[in-house]
């Protein structure tokens, strides 16, 4: 088969979006995740020695300090959720580091739910000892992010709020939570 | 008086051992925590708990291999554990069975839920 050789030099890159209320990743250093963020967290996490990375995506409509609410139960479980699905590739959680992007306020008159999101997001990291280096939150634009997750490089260009899906937060799966079962 | 119902919990996360604390406290439980395995085997060697609620994933000894040498010993031969964790797959669920789990249960946990699951099985 004829291959030209300037395709077989480029490296062939394949995108995963990362949608809403999911978590992606990956250990293939040319795996990029890509999500676009308008009210909406994506917190980004490496650990640089496995070379494993991943990224998740959420909103929660009401996320505060306080223990006892849902969406902060919540919002806890998605960033768990990222940390144990890199594990299982070999990332150790002592190394991880991590990008915060979005929480972008867009619509003026909103509540600033994504303010309150990228703070749920940033109180989980500090009080689990993972380092942020980068953040991009907050302001009034949507964005698009583009992570070379295992490599822990990220993009995240900011692109017209009008652009950004509507701020519609995550729903918690009601039925399934907590489900107990008993030996 | 009756005597609290201590829980020891085993999470490796900070954030998940305050959501547990919080929830159980405000349900009229003791609460004793440990960080990972290693730690909750530490402090069983001279404190008691009559439940235990452990997570899966943690550093030094995870979730099965606490399983396993609390029911190897002694002491705590009977002691309800309750698996707390993300995971939900059967393989994971029989492995937790064999070590001698007493149940299993889903994060994001439901505090109601969890208590109704403590009081169950305490004894």
């Amino acid at each position: 088969m004829y291959m030209d050789p300037k395709l077989q030099a480029a490296p062939q890159r394949s995108r995963v979006t990362v949608m809403q209320g999911m978590v992606e990743t990956t250990d293939q250093s040319d795996v990029v995740l890509t999500t676009v963020l308008g009210s909406c967290i994506a917190a980004c996490l490496f650990d640089p020695i496995a070379r494993v990375g991943g990224m998740n995506h959420f909103l929660l409509a009401e996320p505060n300090s306080s223990q006892t609410n849902a969406d902060t139960h919540y919002g806890i479980y998605l960033m768990e959720l990222l940390i144990n699905e890199m594990l299982k590739q070999g990332a150790a959680k002592s190394r991880m580091k991590a990008h915060i992007y979005g929480g972008g306020n867009i619509h003026k008159n909103m509540q600033p739910i994504g303010q309150r999101n990228s703070e749920l997001a940033e109180r989980f990291l500090n009080t689990e000892n993972i380092i942020i280096t980068h953040r991009d939150v907050g302001g009034s634009n949507a964005r698009r992010v583009d992570f070379l997750a295992a490599l822990g490089k990220a993009r995240c260009r900011h692109v017209d709020g009008a652009a950004a899906p509507a701020a519609k937060p995550t729903p918690i799966p009601v039925k399934a939570v907590g489900d107990v079962e008993f030996f | 008086m009756e005597k609290t119902t201590k829980i020891l919990t085993v999470d490796d996360s900070r954030s998940m051992r305050a959501l547990l604390r919080v929830a159980l406290l405000e349900r009229g439980y003791d609460v004793a925590e440990a960080e990972d395995g290693v730690e909750a085997l530490e402090w069983l060697e001279t404190n008691s708990a009559d439940v235990i609620i452990t997570d899966i994933n943690m550093p030094r000894l995870d979730g099965f291999g606490l399983i396993e040498k609390v029911r190897s010993s002694s002491r705590h031969i009977d002691r309800p554990i309750l698996v707390l964790t993300t995971e939900s797959s059967d393989e994971k669920k029989k492995r937790a069975r064999d070590a001698g789990a007493t149940g299993w249960i889903v994060k994001p946990f439901d505090p109601e839920k969890l208590a109704a699951a403590v009081r169950r099985v305490a004894h």
